[in-house]
């Protein structure tokens, strides 16, 4: 919103006359001297807010990414614990605690008049320990280490590993000691992922391939069933056809299956053996390794290149672990996708009605009751349209074109749910009474000698509007249209009834006919910054998470209305140009 | 357990009564491993319970990982969004964090002529939560109800509003406690009612969040603050607070052990419901999906979300009962 708010045409405040003559005696609130510092003190205070806000998501976000030094506790029990310090605090221990301490500890905790520092440590392994962090109070702790062979291991499942690697082992062979820099376990660990992803391109492409013929097929029998009935001879003839492709892409399946199998197989056989900072062992397969690396061992130079190579996996991957790792790009396109189409529909939807309302309309009565109609829809709170989408759209809109053009996918709706294009239109609506509002005042903007001019030269109606009027109005237009995008792409709320989900995998867009799927419901980034701020099982850990993708939402929303920006910039100076 | 009043729910935990033993934080190994098969592609859709939203996306995850020709789509907000969106045909799967209500099953049964099918997927327990700081040791049932209730079914004459009255001093002494809950349209919302509140009423009091994870995180954000949620959203920052049936009866903290033997009073089972005509065979999709819920892999799923893994009778009994037996 504050982007596309930065770049409203204000008018710039009247700059007062220089060096007004001042008299003594004048009184100051006469002079209307304190509420200029009252005003400006406001404003001073909303800006330092916006940017206070910014700068804590910025800090927070960038940050997160960077390699953290493990530490290696040594606890006053004999109990040893490895962790990534996260944060921490001070508490007011209870008096049995406190007695039962060791003297020296009860006299440090009495200094500080009861208050007792404790900090929080992610400690991992959840697989081991079924908890991933602990709070750990100073008095407890008897030493600190920071041992350079202890690993942080970002794993495809069960989250985080701390620990130390034992061995690993290649094919049927003995497992062999290694530490992580040794050339030979990094070329396993290679070998080992660029399997684990030519397993994923067979299972996703080909087989997928053989699924999706199948599916459709299926689908292309049930609808011959539909309209000449079922048993007829074309239904027949179908389901033979369906027959004979079946068998023929099962033994295909099969082929592919069988290299799948294969490649399973030699994937279960190169694991590692790691341990915790216990000595609790934990062997896995490499391919199930992400990164590695020995947090406490690491220079400048490999710390950039982690910090880089995980913003890379943030916004090029698909998320993992229900949301909580892994990537955003689904998200990412979601949010484009479904901000650019509603654009595509707000824009000409919007710009007509506006120069209907101004040069065609009779003004009256009825032409004002429409335009504080446009004006109040835009107060009308965002939930109200969620809920008008999913009415409209989605039931009866997306219900009625099942029933006619997918009669064969019922009962599951294909276009009678939530998705992308009922989501861009629910938006669209939202937004449309900005870019209404916008356009008419720019519109009204345009001189009227240059309308009568044109008048007077012979053009039309039509050619005056088309050649003068808008191209006049197209800046004003552009500001319109880039509120309404940034209105669109932060709202989240109406998007939750209409398309948005948790969890789809498959982008609106992609390589299967016909390439462009509106039908499909999306992910969202303003939902997947509540979904892992609200939703995730650990809260802990998915906050930083929350962080960066609040991040990266306002950068893709800065990108796109700056975009926006220089195309308004590039027209205002064609238009300057052609001036008279 | 005599607060378990659903019948399905009981023999559930009978069930699991009588494999108490298996190994702490292991899936049952007599549970079947899952098998790939070929021509399984298509689309799902999930509509229900926000407990059970994560574990239906890691089963997603899981699932999509063996056939990544599947699309699966999750919704989840609140377990009564599911039986609407079963009976309109905008969701395949269900999953509710309580058993449907006789209502919801009459409205389906209209609709298709038969009951929805309901797959045991989990075994979650209730926990209440507390901040970390807090040192209360014990609560039972009718304390709970008492903290939580206005109507105060579970017989305390005297309504709980500080800690004191739970036997809190020093930081905690005269503290009024600040409530936190899930939304009515939540099934924890339902079952905590049903078990804890003896079917009382919420005092106004409670903050109702719209998620489980919510309510930890206020909690972990108040110092005075008692909130329940599924155990699976435990963090540091809070306590879970051992709860007995009832007075002199002995604490037992939401761990697996008493959640299996059943002496955790709020132990309860997480479900998925779906629509099966049992006139006809399953189609392939929701079958395999259904198989992978009970397999070994599927069961992993919910300890990694925090939950408790069913047991190879459960899921052999269900399979049977679905038709998916081999």
């Amino acid at each position: 919103m504050m982007d596309g708010r930065a770049t409203l045409r204000v008018p710039a405040p009247s700059r007062a006359p220089a060096a007004r003559p001042r008299h003594a005696s004048t009184d100051l609130a006469a002079l209307g001297e304190p509420y200029l510092w009252t005003l400006g003190g406001c404003l001073a205070l909303g800006i330092a807010m916006v940017a206070g806000l910014l700068l804590l998501v910025f800090w927070n976000g960038a940050l997160t990414f960077w390699p953290q030094p493990i530490a290696v506790l040594e606890l006053a029990g004999g109990e040893r614990l490895a962790g990534v310090e996260t944060r921490g605090g001070t508490y007011r221990p209870r008096p049995d605690v406190v007695a039962a301490l060791p003297p020296t500890a009860q006299a440090v905790v009495a200094q500080n008049r009861g208050l007792v520092e404790r900090t929080l440590y992610r400690t991992g392994n959840f697989d081991l320990y079924g908890d991933d962090f602990r709070w750990v109070s100073s008095f407890q702790i008897a030493g600190i280490q920071y041992p350079t062979d202890m690993l942080f291991v970002e794993r495809l499942e069960w989250g985080v590993f701390i620990g130390r690697l034992r061995s690993f082992q290649v094919g049927a062979g003995e497992p062999v000691q290694a530490a992580v820099s040794d050339a030979a376990f990094q070329a396993a660990h290679a070998v080992a992922r660029a399997r684990a992803q030519s397993i994923r391109a067979i299972e996703r492409h080909e087989i997928g391939r053989i699924n999706n013929t199948l599916e459709r097929e299926r689908l292309g029998a049930r609808r011959v069933a539909f309209d000449h009935g079922e048993g007829s001879g074309e239904h027949q003839a179908a389901l033979a056809r369906l027959a004979s492709l079946t068998s023929r892409l099962e033994q295909d399946y099969a082929g592919l299956a069988r290299e799948v199998e294969r490649l399973k197989a030699m994937d279960a056989q190169d694991r590692a053996r790691f341990a915790d900072v216990g000595g609790r062992e934990k062997e896995m397969p490499l391919s199930q390794i992400v990164r590695l690396y020995a947090a406490n061992d690491l220079n400048a130079v490999q710390q950039v290149a982690i910090y880089l190579a995980r913003w890379w996996e943030f916004v090029s991957d698909e998320p993992r672990e229900a949301n909580t790792e892994g990537g955003v790009w689904p998200a990412i396109f979601g949010t484009l996708a479904m901000t650019l189409l509603m654009v595509v529909v707000v824009a000409p939807f919007g710009v007509v009605t506006a120069l209907y309302l101004r040069e065609y309309a009779k003004q009256g009565r009825l032409v004002s009751i429409v335009r504080i109609s446009v004006n109040n829809l835009a107060g009308v709170p965002s939930i109200v349209y969620g809920v008008f989408g999913l009415g409209f759209f989605a039931y009866f809109l997306g219900g009625s074109i099942d029933q006619l053009f997918f009669p064969e996918r019922l009962p599951s709706p294909t276009f009678g749910t939530g998705g992308l294009l009922w989501s861009s239109l629910t938006l669209a609506l939202l937004t449309v009474p900005v870019v209404i509002v916008a356009t008419e005042e720019a519109i009204a903007a345009v001189p009227r000698s240059m309308r009568e001019g044109s008048l007077a030269c012979g053009a039309s109606k039509w050619q005056t509007i088309r050649h003068i009027v808008l191209p006049r109005a197209m800046p004003g237009i552009m500001t319109g249209i880039i509120l309404a995008m940034a209105r669109g792409a932060s709202e989240v709320a109406p998007l939750m009834l209409v398309g948005v989900v948790k969890l789809a995998p498959e982008l609106p867009i992609d390589g299967t006919f016909p390439y462009l799927h509106p039908e499909r419901s999306f992910m969202h980034l303003g939902f997947h910054i509540y979904d892992v701020g609200f939703q995730s099982r650990n809260s802990e850990a998915g906050k930083p998470m929350v962080f960066v993708t609040t991040l990266l939402l306002i950068t893709l929303i800065t990108a796109m209305t700056a975009t926006a920006i220089v195309v308004r910039a590039r027209l205002s100076r064609k238009f300057a140009g052609s001036q008279f | 357990m005599g607060r378990l009043i659903l019948p399905a729910a009981t023999t559930i935990v009978c069930g699991i009564l009588a494999l108490a033993a298996a190994n702490a934080q292991q899936v049952d190994p007599k549970l079947a491993s899952y098998q790939t098969v070929s021509g399984v592609s298509g689309n799902l859709k999930s509509i229900g319970s926000d407990t059970l939203n994560n574990l239906m996306t890691l089963w997603a995850e899981g699932f999509q990982q063996r056939y990544s020709n599947v699309k699966i789509e999750i919704e989840g907000k609140g377990s009564s969004t599911a039986p609407p969106a079963l009976i309109a045909g905008t969701a395949q799967f269900g999953p509710m964090s309580r058993p449907m209500k006789a209502a919801e099953t009459d409205q389906f049964e209209k609709k298709f002529g038969y009951k929805p099918m309901a797959v045991r997927g989990a075994i979650d327990a209730l926990a209440v939560f507390v901040h970390k700081d807090n040192p209360i040791q014990c609560l039972t049932l009718q304390q709970v109800d008492a903290v939580f209730s206005k109507t105060r079914k579970g017989g305390v004459d005297k309504d709980v509003t500080n800690w004191s009255q739970l036997g809190l001093t020093e930081t905690f002494a005269d503290k009024p406690i600040s409530l936190y809950g899930r939304n009515s349209a939540s099934g924890t919302y339902g079952y905590f009612k049903e078990v804890a509140l003896f079917n009382g009423d919420y005092k106004d009091s409670v903050k109702e969040q719209p998620g489980s994870s919510t309510v930890v995180q206020g909690v972990a954000s108040d110092k005075f603050a008692i909130g329940y949620s599924g155990i699976g959203y435990k963090t540091a920052d809070v306590r879970t607070v051992p709860i007995a049936a009832k007075a002199g009866a002995t604490c037992h903290d939401a761990s697996e052990e008493a959640t299996y033997s059943g002496d955790y009073p709020l132990a309860r089972l997480l479900y998925i419901y779906v629509n099966i005509n049992p006139n006809q065979k399953i189609d392939p999709l929701r079958g395999e999906f259904i198989k992978f819920v009970y397999s070994k892999q599927g069961q992993a799923a919910t300890l990694k979300d925090g939950y408790f893994p069913i047991t190879a009778p459960i899921a052999s009994q269900d399979l049977k009962e679905l038709g998916l037996a081999n």
